[in-house]
């Protein structure tokens, strides 16, 4: 057994085709061996290298986006068997509990943002800095998300009551949820996210305030919510979220490694904006 | 009894047919009389809503509905008009679609609601408020007034809104702007596309954040802003030289650029998590 | 992290899990217990159900995003390259009719259009049909090579460059059997050549980035 032996029959050997023939030649001929070790490394390490790739969201976003657009992806219509609305009066209040789990989400991002900040803001764009109004009280904050609990607690409540005749220009949320309707409304929007942006920033990371409700189960809810009130819709609604989610969860990842970034915090107040957008859309669409 | 010509049934049901799709599409015309600044909204589930200028005091609604397993609920409290598609029992997206056409005076206050779409308004001066999920929104020709705009995923076209003060979020829809200027512009989408084109005018505040959607801002040669782009995960770039501008904090190379074109009347930010930005020339 | 627990604001459930649960007949998301086979999803791909059409991406997304990213070094292109793959196998799904594992034909697709981006390019872009050497299959010794050993370990970016640097026909095969780990059989349907083929543009490609490995190591040897 020779080494021209051993090149001709190469590729079988490194993927373990050859015979037991050439095992001796190899014990005593190091360059063939170091020459079969090296091409078996070589393919092991490839084979590693896909493990850690992962296209981003925004892959699945896009072609969604273009299958829609070319009707590829057919909306689901409602089986007409099963009513898909409920009549007027009852169809509204049963989402009450919406507007303030919405209010919800964004506090307790404002209280997320805390404990994100290791060390003083780093310094920002003079506009930006100018824009923003003086930031409110840790206890301030504090009393927010707890009312935003109790909110949503009072809207479990009236669940199912007679509502008045339906303003549609006057958002549910509005007396529950100052945070989001700064999402819907016309009034003053930028200072209000602003101050809540300036909330995150200013707050010391110490703080005994208490977590709020899971939102794993008030997703749950939400959707459940959807499946019952407009079942064509739930899908839609799930996609939806998981990809505010997504980008929470990946905000959050990056927020870990980079806790000085004020840029990522603001791109997380965003996502929870998004968030608390989507189901105020719910709320406002769900019937 | 005789019966029937083969032809003659034939005729008769190809009739019947037609006289009941006739009667599943009905139309329905409402006018308002209203003052000097009129309060509009209309909010349906399935459907698109169209909004135009009409005659001065006056609102003018024409609802189409497609089964009778709908109607249209309309009040008038002053100067304020509401109009709500209500849906019965059965009724899904095909026979529970209404669209309206509406024409108002050219200063009214508009809300818009819509689930499908699609959504367009024109010619307008007033403030807007246009909410739909997978609606379709599209809004040209609108000056002075406060646009907002919210959509889960419908795709948002902004054309020639002038001293606007506007806001757009989406989920994951695209927005697209074409000579938007005013005061201050928004535009927020999680993984939608973000596109301007335009030389974002002088002295507003110019704001486009995504999360991973890209961002793409085509200017003409004469603009006059201050730019500040910045992808944490993205890449950024400009094509047209810039007069550099001192930041603060320090970035990765290709992932930021600030700088300046003309006097530097307009400020725009361009933020991004993890989507593309771009700035190019026409 | 200081103070309270961290506040999970996402549901792990419904973070874009591998293969999404999907009641038959009913599209109905939320019974985990009640899975889909990729034939069916794939008929309900065809039906236009969006679910359907996310669980076969999520199925395949990383073996083609791996695909591309490997063929052009470029995330933002290989983002791009993958979407587009998707979109045009999501185009023809109602033109399947199972003769081959869709795997295969999705992998076909995507090695196409990487191909055609290639070729635009103005890469060369070598038919892998082709024999390409006639040449003994020694492999070439590059300066320094014979003091550089790969001894027992390479470095994840010099593979990543190495690979990057293989000509287009040969980076096709031996990205589809050693990174993405297809079969030779498999690599020949979804590149058009024959199995010998297949094998012989592999172990030259691999022949190649020992080389170039090599190489890489002898000028960090030299640079310190």
């Amino acid at each position: 057994m020779t080494c021209s032996d051993v090149r001709r029959v190469l590729p079988g050997i490194v993927d373990g085709e050859a015979g037991a023939d050439f095992q001796a030649h190899l014990k005593d001929c190091p360059a063939c061996s170091e020459l079969v070790g090296d091409l078996r490394l070589i393919a092991s390490e490839a084979g590693k290298l896909a493990e850690a790739d992962e296209p981003p969201a925004r892959v699945w976003v896009g072609i969604a986006n273009q299958l829609r657009a070319e009707g590829i992806i057919r909306e689901s219509n409602a089986d007409p068997a099963r009513p898909v609305l409920v009549p007027a009066p009852a169809r509204r209040w049963k989402a009450w509990w919406l507007a303030p789990v919405a209010a919800a989400i964004l506090a307790a991002g404002s209280y997320q943002l805390a404990h994100y900040k290791q060390s003083a803001p780093a310094p920002q764009e003079a506009r930006q800095t100018a824009t923003q109004p003086p930031a409110p009280t840790q206890q301030a904050v504090e009393s927010k998300v707890e009312s935003a609990i109790e909110s949503k607690k009072d809207a479990a409540q009236m669940a199912g009551k007679a509502s008045s005749p339906v303003n549609p220009t006057a958002r549910v949320a509005e007396n529950h949820n100052p945070p989001v309707r700064a999402m819907a409304k016309k009034s003053e929007p930028a200072e209000d996210e602003d101050t809540v942006a300036a909330t995150g920033q200013n707050l010391q990371a110490e703080t005994s305030l208490p977590p709020s409700a899971p939102a794993s189960a008030d997703d749950e809810q939400f959707l459940s919510e959807v499946s019952q009130r407009a079942p064509g819709m739930r899908l839609t609604f799930e996609n939806q979220l998981r990809a505010v989610n997504a980008e929470i969860r990946e905000t959050q990842e990056y927020i870990k490694r980079h806790p000085g970034d004020v840029d990522a915090r603001q791109h997380l107040m965003e996502a929870y904006q998004q968030k608390a957008m989507l189901y105020q859309l719910a709320l406002d669409r769900v019937q | 009894m005789e019966s029937i010509p083969r032809s003659k049934a034939m005729t008769a049901v190809l009739a019947a047919c037609l006289v009941s799709v006739a009667v599943a599409e009905t139309k329905k015309e409402y006018r308002y009389s209203v003052g000097a600044n009129p309060v509009v909204s209309v909010e349906t589930q399935y459907g698109g809503i169209s909004v135009k200028p009409g005659d001065d005091n006056e609102v003018w609604v024409v609802a189409t509905r497609q089964s009778d397993k709908t109607e249209v609920d309309d009040q008038q409290i002053g100067d304020r008009i509401e109009i709500v598609s209500h849906l019965f029992e059965g009724a899904d997206q095909q026979s529970g679609r209404i669209d309206y056409e509406v024409r108002v005076p050219s200063n009214a206050t508009l809300s818009l609601r819509s689930s499908t779409g699609p959504l367009s308004v024109e010619r307008l001066h007033g403030d807007l408020s246009v909410e739909g999920t997978d609606a379709a929104v599209d809004i040209r020709d609108v000056s002075n007034g406060h646009v907002h705009v919210n959509t889960m995923r419908g795709p948002v076209t902004l054309t020639n809104i002038r001293n606007g003060h506007v806001e757009i979020a989406s989920i994951t829809g695209n927005i697209a702007m074409k000579s938007v200027t005013g005061p201050l512009v928004k535009a927020n989408s999680g993984a939608g596309k973000i596109s301007y084109d335009g030389d974002f005018g002088t002295g507003g505040e110019y704001k486009f954040t995504t999360h991973s959607g890209n961002i793409v801002a085509i200017v003409p040669a004469g603009t006059s802003a201050d730019f500040s782009a910045h992808s944490m995960l993205g890449k950024v770039q400009h094509d047209f030289p810039l007069q550099p501008r001192h930041s603060r904090e320090t970035f990765q190379p290709g992932s930021a650029f600030f700088g300046t074109v003309g006097k530097a009347d307009s400020a725009v930010v361009l933020r991004s998590f993890s989507g593309r930005i771009r700035l190019k020339q026409h | 992290m200081p103070g309270l627990p961290f506040v999970n604001w996402y549901n792990e459930s419904s973070s874009m899990p591998h293969l999404n649960p999907v009641a038959a007949g009913k599209g109905n998301l939320t019974d985990p217990k009640q899975r889909v086979t990729e034939a069916e999803a794939i008929e309900r791909a065809k039906q236009g159900d969006e679910a359907a059409f996310e669980i076969l991406y999520n199925l395949h997304k990383r073996r083609v995003y791996s695909l591309c990213l490997r063929m052009v070094s470029n995330p933002t292109q290989a983002e791009d390259l993958a979407q587009e793959a998707f979109l045009q196998l999501f185009r023809k799904i109602g033109t399947f009719r199972g003769e081959s594992a869709f795997s295969t034909w999705l992998h076909r697709m995507t090695v196409n259009v990487v191909l055609m981006q290639l070729r635009k390019k103005g890469l060369p872009v070598v038919s892998l049909e082709e024999t390409l050497e006639t040449e003994d299959e020694t492999p070439r010794k590059e300066f320094g090579a014979d003091d550089a050993k790969l001894s027992g370990s390479i470095e994840r970016m010099h593979l990543k460059r190495a690979i990057d640097k293989l000509p287009p026909g040969y980076k096709t095969v031996f990205v589809l059997h050693d990174v993405e780990g297809f079969e030779h059989n498999e690599i020949a349907d979804i590149v058009g050549c024959s199995i010998g083929n297949s094998k012989s543009q592999l172990h030259k490609a691999r022949l190649k980035l020992r080389d170039y490995l090599k190489s890489m190591r002898a000028e960090k040897a030299k640079t310190g």
